[in-house]
């Protein structure tokens, strides 16, 4: 089920969204309503407060909004990684909501990729192994014999793509923070996940290389057809994306204007 | 997948690790060790305490109702009836005093041994003997271990000797009874062999008369020496021909005890068993032991020993588990993010804590393995590491004065040592569950955003 006619009828509820620059594809991902709160000691946070997003299959939307937003929490909550205390999401026609932690966690493995600001790579790991643990996590070792030589042929193939094939075998520690970036890139791009969740991806390099990263990431994505959301502070980065939505006040909201 | 390689990367990484498999390595090592050479010297116990006795042995019971003089072929009778029984033969058994020839001391409490002078003396029949008991396998060749240049002529004789063997020349034509003595006790008296030996007894149906009591005196000439290994036995006991006994102590007793050899594989508790149901349906008293339940109090004690030392020893090695534990804590704080981390990826809590666990495992897993097969070799070359230490740095580890082997004993059970392994390993990933459930419980966002 990854086509919009497989959602319920409260799925189509008018959002507040940017026109389209190109022609939509299925929904890919459905979000209605969440909201999230945090309790900090006597006090209770209200992060989100009703957000509500659709993405389309091979879009990119960029999400921007001031530090402490919910920006992160949004990007999690979209990644299956926290759970919304209310609202709905579906992912790929599945709803999320009523998953164990074990199956969120195979959705989450099969359906996104995740890029952080600040990498998050395995030290131990080289570059390719990094890149090829999304595949791994998803194989018991019987199943990896057979896999594993396409696994890290894909995974070659992109670090390859990325510029990075010589420096396969290098660990996390003798590359440079593009170069880290690029490895998480295709870490997040080797299990051929439908949703990319980019969290501050420039947010760690300096103008040249996070221009060279950006160039990467969008050209990379519209390449293999993922439908790639950003966070960002980066408003020129933003505007590479097919849309950008500001999250403000727990909401999501079409930046000023924009119409 | 990712669990194996990751955990083996998390483990290969860190010296820590490794420190932890050499502790668990040393420990399973001295474990296996010990319990090899524990279990060689309750095999050699057990072999030299089994050598000096039979399968069975028989007690007539003191019995008003029963002419033990007159019943010695009926119990000899339904012993040799049993369908698993061997060979039975009869000993009588008295206590005496020894001295040598010549000299006037009698003195029990000698400065040099408590019981020096006291000897159980055993009549046998020699011939009777051969098929029952091993007394013939120790048979030490005449002088002793070290004067080989002079064998026994016949084992199944041992009684037999040259009269012109005797030293004292005027003893020659006296005719005494020969004797067997034990190799310390020879030492302990500077004997040899041809030498006469004084034994004093109180004879068959003395009474106390004037405070005092009536001991009957006979000299006997040393035929050979015995040496079992067991010094108490040794030392201890002396074997005479059962007439020449019979005739020194004016026993009518035909036996004392029946020593009984069952044949190889019997059940000796059930033919134990057996024997005495018989013996009560022929109205026969008498008590019947195993060789083990003779010697229960002694084997007892070696086994006891043996089961406390292993159980010493496993309680070093569940302690050098948990370092497997403390490393693992440690581990899993340094990889809260690479949790977060791994949670993003997809993988599941139970893939996270299994992460760690199979390092627990890894660790224990190797280490016990490595313990494997250090603790086999040293067990198997122990003698030759105790050579080298004791010629290198001049120490004595192993006096052999004190036991009864020339070198230390071992006994290999490679099962016992597996289990011993594959106990470790288990009881380290048991405490690594700990480590490893907190890893799987937490929460990856938490994790992602740990500094």
């Amino acid at each position: 089920m990854s086509d919009t006619d497989a959602l319920p009828a409260e799925a189509f509820a008018p959002l507040v969204e940017a026109p389209p620059r190109k022609p939509r594809g299925p929904v890919v991902l459905a979000a209605r309503d969440l909201t999230r709160r945090y309790r900090m000691g006597q006090e209770t946070i209200e992060v989100l407060r009703g957000a509500s997003l659709d993405l389309h299959a091979g879009e990119s939307v960029a999400i921007m909004g001031r530090s402490g937003a919910g920006k992160s929490t949004l990007l999690h909550l979209l990644g299956l990684l926290d759970r919304p205390d209310s609202g709905s999401l579906r992912i790929d026609g599945v709803e999320s909501a009523g998953l164990s932690r074990a199956a969120r966690a195979r959705l989450r493995n099969a359906s996104v990729g995740f890029v952080f600001q600040f990498y998050h790579l395995l030290p131990e790991l080289s570059a390719l192994e990094n890149a090829m643990l999304p595949r791994m996590i998803s194989h018991g070792p019987l199943e990896w014999f057979s896999e594993r030589r396409e696994a890290r042929e894909h995974a070659l193939a992109l670090l390859d793509e990325l510029g990075l094939a010589s420096r396969a075998r290098h660990r996390p520690a003798k590359l440079s923070g593009g170069e880290r970036q690029r490895v998480a890139i295709a870490r997040a791009l080797v299990g051929r996940p439908r949703l990319l969740l980019c969290d501050e991806p420039t947010g760690n390099l300096d103008e040249r290389t996070s221009a060279v990263i950006a160039d990467q990431l969008f050209a990379l994505s519209a390449r293999h057809g993922h439908t790639l959301v950003l966070v960002t502070h980066d408003a020129e980065l933003a505007g590479r994306a097919d849309r950008t939505l500001l999250l403000h006040e727990g909401r999501l909201d079409l930046p000023q204007g924009q119409s | 997948m990712f669990r194996l390689f990751l955990a083996s990367r998390y483990m290969l990484a860190r010296p820590v690790s490794y420190l932890a498999m050499c502790a668990i390595a040393v420990a399973v090592m001295a474990l296996i060790t010990v319990i090899s050479v524990m279990n060689g010297f309750l095999m050699e116990t057990r072999h030299i305490v089994r050598g000096t006795t039979a399968d069975i042995i028989v007690l007539p019971r003191q019995d008003p109702a029963v002419n033990v003089t007159a019943s010695r072929e009926a119990f000899e009778a339904i012993v040799a009836a049993h369908p698993e029984v061997a060979g039975v033969c009869a000993r009588l058994v008295r206590p005496a005093v020894v001295k040598v020839h010549g000299t006037t001391n009698t003195s029990l409490g000698d400065s040099i041994f408590s019981s020096l002078n006291q000897v159980l003396v055993l009549g046998i029949d020699p011939v009777a003997e051969g098929p029952v008991t091993d007394l013939t396998h120790y048979l030490e060749p005449v002088g002793g271990k070290d004067n080989r240049d002079i064998e026994v002529t016949d084992r199944s004789q041992p009684f037999l000797l040259d009269r012109r063997e005797i030293a004292d020349g005027s003893l020659r034509n006296a005719g005494l009874p020969h004797v067997l003595v034990g190799e310390p006790r020879m030492r302990t008296l500077n004997l040899s062999r041809g030498d006469a030996l004084e034994m004093v007894t109180v004879p068959e149906g003395s009474a106390l008369e004037n405070q005092s009591i009536r001991a009957t005196t006979q000299t006997f000439v040393i035929s050979g020496t015995f040496e079992t290994g067991k010094h108490d036995f040794d030392m201890g006991t002396v074997f005479v021909p059962r007439d020449d006994f019979r005739a020194w102590t004016g026993t009518k007793q035909q036996f004392s005890e029946l020593y009984v050899r069952c044949k190889d594989g019997a059940d000796l508790a059930r033919v134990r068993d057996e024997l005495k149901s018989a013996f009560n349906r022929a109205r026969l008293a008498a008590t019947v032991e195993t060789w083990m339940d003779r010697h229960s109090v002694y084997l007892g004690a070696v086994e006891n020993e043996r089961n406390i030392l292993g159980f010493v020893l496993a309680l070093f090695v569940l302690l050098t588990c948990t370092i497997t534990f403390s490393m693992l804590t440690m581990m899993v704080q340094e990889k809260v993010r690479d949790i977060g981390i791994l949670s993003a990826m997809g993988a599941g809590a139970g893939g996270i804590g299994a992460v760690f666990a199979l390092c627990g495992l890894y660790v224990a897993g190797l280490g016990g393995v490595l313990g494997l097969l250090l603790g086999e070799l040293l067990s198997s070359k122990i003698n030759v590491v105790k050579d080298w230490i004791e010629s290198t740095f001049d120490i004595q580890i192993f006096n052999r004065d004190v036991y009864a082997f020339t070198e230390i004993p071992t006994s290999i059970h490679h099962e016992l040592n597996v289990a011993i392994v594959v106990g470790t390993a288990c009881f380290s990933v048991f405490i690594c569950l700990l480590p490893a459930l907190r890893a799987a419980r937490m929460d990856p966002v938490e994790a992602l955003r740990h500094e």
